[in-house]
């Protein structure tokens, strides 16, 4: 009986004092006086916040008729509605909707420095080593090309174009410092409690929170979300921590990288070397196996080749690096990297200035003291599952953004994550976050948007003969006179024959991806069939206009080489 | 974090540059009401401020110039709003109905 009880307690997130009364002195007189004060001879016998409740009958009959709650909510001395462990994209709007909502909200936020000794203030990973550097710095990539098919539309002027990295990193640096105190300042407003202090779990319901000082303070609350983000993965090979970079440390470099050796093939990897290229430097991306992982895996092939054979990166297929060996000292400085082949014998070595590793990232969930408390994590991969209310297997505990198991690692999920389950715990909401059809962009020198299914994923699904994938080649009307190839952009569609020719795929290579995939996810939200889209007038001349007339599909197999228009 | 002004980086400003004009009427009053709303506050704020900090109070002119769209507050400090309170030489700072929030305030004039 004492184990169905204490099993009880342990899944409502109560921590329980036992006395063995065999295991004391005179059990036999406790037993005795106990039965005095509470009628009850036998055991276990049960006390909650001071209020006896009985033996182990009677403490589940207090379970369903919601007594036992209320016993322990009351006197609950929590200093905190609800704490929340991390500072960035999902924690932030989590914290933010509960305050609004009226609660007394804690926000902890820090940072460990990278092997390099990087740093950042509030917001978390988008703000400060994600989206925001990683979009800006495309930018100025692409702004390199638009100078250089300016001269095609007329701009004439004498100087070489040449790109200062140092005055571009201090623009966005000042940019995302800006952005570091707007999170500050709203946080003071709406009376969230910031603290820049590492957070860990101590025991149920407490954790505990160290500050850079080294100083730490406890606290409470009644509710907990983890939103504590990844960190870049490192190889475990000689030299990877020395000497070699992540995307924690590329976007406040003080110095510009030079000839640089991307490791990796996520879009990380991808986006980086796009915009390193476009800077003007030497870029070589090493892929041990297949680019973009889940991704459709035509449109990364496609968009792979445009950055190889337009864009000037070079690419090492199947290779891992096996030590990085520093040559010179310097900012930047000279490092020899060894790479061995995955298919054979074969090694290759090469000098870089810079060498970063983007191929992957971990959860940090491993060091917060959640086996204190009992939350299961994943233990390959550290991430945690949830309900479909991101409620953990502890049930005061919930965990939001890119450590869930199996969810989109994107800000805007995060943020919609957050929000709903402020609402839901607070508020009179139980809208439930909806993962499906979640838009995304991929920000390679030809961007690549899309939404819904990858063709492997929907044949998988629902079986090819049940598709139909409509097809086209597109040239921006801007890229003609600039003299930029044609049959490179292409935009294709995944239709559900067996439902209405129901769009469950959509995907577009070309420039503005994310613009023009933003208003096809509302579209796809609404059940957008190809019907639809055939009814639908393009706008004349835009590349989005390509998806109101495609005829083209794989099945028929005919040729989608455009010959201009 | 960011670029940092060795010189200015912990002088927080008040910046409504004098230009050798009239800016107060008879009774010593700015025409800017938010800006007389916010002085007070300010003031009581600058008591906790720490030691070495520079306090500068500056006008912006008046109304016509403040208003003029190319007037060197909004060209040269990005200054969009008055009254405002500036971190000088970092993006660190209050403006309009934040410079009424005492909360607030102690947060600019903090260290960090």
């Amino acid at each position: 009986f004492l184990l169905q009880v204490k099993d009880l307690f342990s899944s409502l997130g109560v921590g329980c004092n036992v006395l063995e009364l065999d295991q004391v002195d005179d059990g036999a007189g406790v037993q005795e006086v106990l039965s005095e004060i509470t009628n009850q001879k036998t055991v276990p016998n049960i006390f909650v916040n001071k209020v006896h409740v009985g033996g182990c009958d009677r403490t589940f009959q207090a379970h369903q008729s919601g007594l036992l709650q209320k016993l322990l909510k009351e006197n609950s001395a929590y200093e905190y509605d609800l704490i929340v462990i991390g500072g960035g994209s999902g924690g932030l709007a989590c914290a933010k909707e509960a305050a609004i909502l009226g609660k007394k909200v804690m926000v902890l936020d820090f940072v460990v420095p990278s092997p390099q000794g990087t740093s950042w203030g509030l917001g978390g990973t988008c703000v400060n080593v994600g989206c925001i550097p990683k979009k800006l710095m495309h930018q100025a990539a692409l702004l390199g090309q638009a100078l250089h098919d300016s001269r095609k539309f007329g701009w004439e002027y004498n100087q070489q174009v040449k790109h200062n990295w140092e005055t571009m990193v201090d623009a966005i640096q000042n940019h995302i410092s800006s952005l570091n105190w707007g999170y500050r300042l709203s946080l003071r407003e709406k009376a969230v409690t910031y603290l820049n202090a590492y957070g860990e779990f101590v025991e149920h319901h407490k954790i505990k929170a160290t500050n850079r000082k080294g100083q730490e303070t406890c606290h409470t609350a009644a509710k907990f979300v983890i939103a504590t983000g990844e960190r870049p993965r490192y190889l475990g090979i000689q030299g990877d921590k020395e000497y070699c970079i992540t995307s924690d440390d590329l976007f406040s470099l003080r110095y510009c990288p030079g000839k640089t050796l991307v490791v990796g093939a996520s879009y990380v990897a991808l986006e980086c070397a796009g915009f390193l290229a476009g800077l003007g430097l030497d870029v070589t991306v090493m892929v041990r196996s297949i680019i973009l992982r889940g991704f459709d895996q035509e449109m990364a092939e496609k968009l792979s080749s445009y950055m190889e054979q337009q864009h000037g990166v070079k690419f090492l297929r199947k290779f891992v690096p096996v030590m990085v060996q520093q040559l010179e000292k310097g900012s930047p400085g000279k490092l020899k990297v060894v790479a061995k082949s995955t298919e054979g014998p074969e090694t290759i070595d090469g000098i870089y200035n810079t060498v970063l590793l983007a191929i992957g990232r971990d959860s940090c969930t491993r060091k917060i003291g959640l086996e204190k408390i009992g939350v299961k994590i994943n233990e390959k991969n550290g991430k945690i599952p949830v309900n479909d209310v991101e409620q953990t297997n502890v049930s005061y505990v919930y965990a939001i953004g890119d450590i869930l198991e199996g969810k989109p690692e994107l800000t805007p999920v995060a943020i919609q994550a957050g929000k709903l389950l402020a609402r839901r715990l607070f508020g009179t909401s139980s809208e439930k976050c909806d993962y499906i059809n979640v838009p995304t962009t991929v920000f390679t020198p030809l961007e690549y948007g899309c939404c819904g299914l990858s063709e492997e994923k929907a044949i998988e699904v629902y079986k090819k003969e049940n598709l139909e994938v409509f097809h086209s080649f597109f040239w921006p009307l801007e890229w003609t006179v600039a003299g930029r190839e044609n049959n490179v952009c292409y935009a294709k569609i995944i239709c559900n024959k067996l439902d209405h020719d129901r769009v469950i795929g959509f995907h577009v290579l070309g420039p503005n991806a994310g613009e023009i995939t933003q208003g096809f996810a509302v579209a796809m939200k609404c059940r957008l069939t190809k019907r639809q889209l055939d009814e639908t007038v393009g706008i004349h001349p835009t590349c989005g206009e390509v998806f109101t007339t495609l005829e083209i599909t794989k099945s028929l197999g005919l040729d989608i080489t455009q010959k201009g228009c | 974090m960011g670029p940092e002004s060795e010189l200015t980086f912990s002088i927080p400003f008040l910046i409504e540059r004098h230009i050798g004009k009239a800016t107060h009427d008879d009774e010593g009053k700015s025409w800017c009401p938010d800006c007389v709303q916010a002085e007070p506050v300010v003031r009581e704020g600058l008591k906790n401020v720490s030691e070495g900090c520079v306090f500068i109070y500056c006008h912006v002119g008046e109304k016509p110039y403040w208003k003029d769209p190319n007037n060197d507050f909004r060209k040269t400090l990005k200054i969009t709003a008055v009254p405002t309170l500036l971190k000088y030489g970092t993006p660190q700072k209050l403006v309009e109905s934040e410079c009424l929030q005492a909360n607030l305030m102690e947060m600019l004039f903090s260290e960090e």
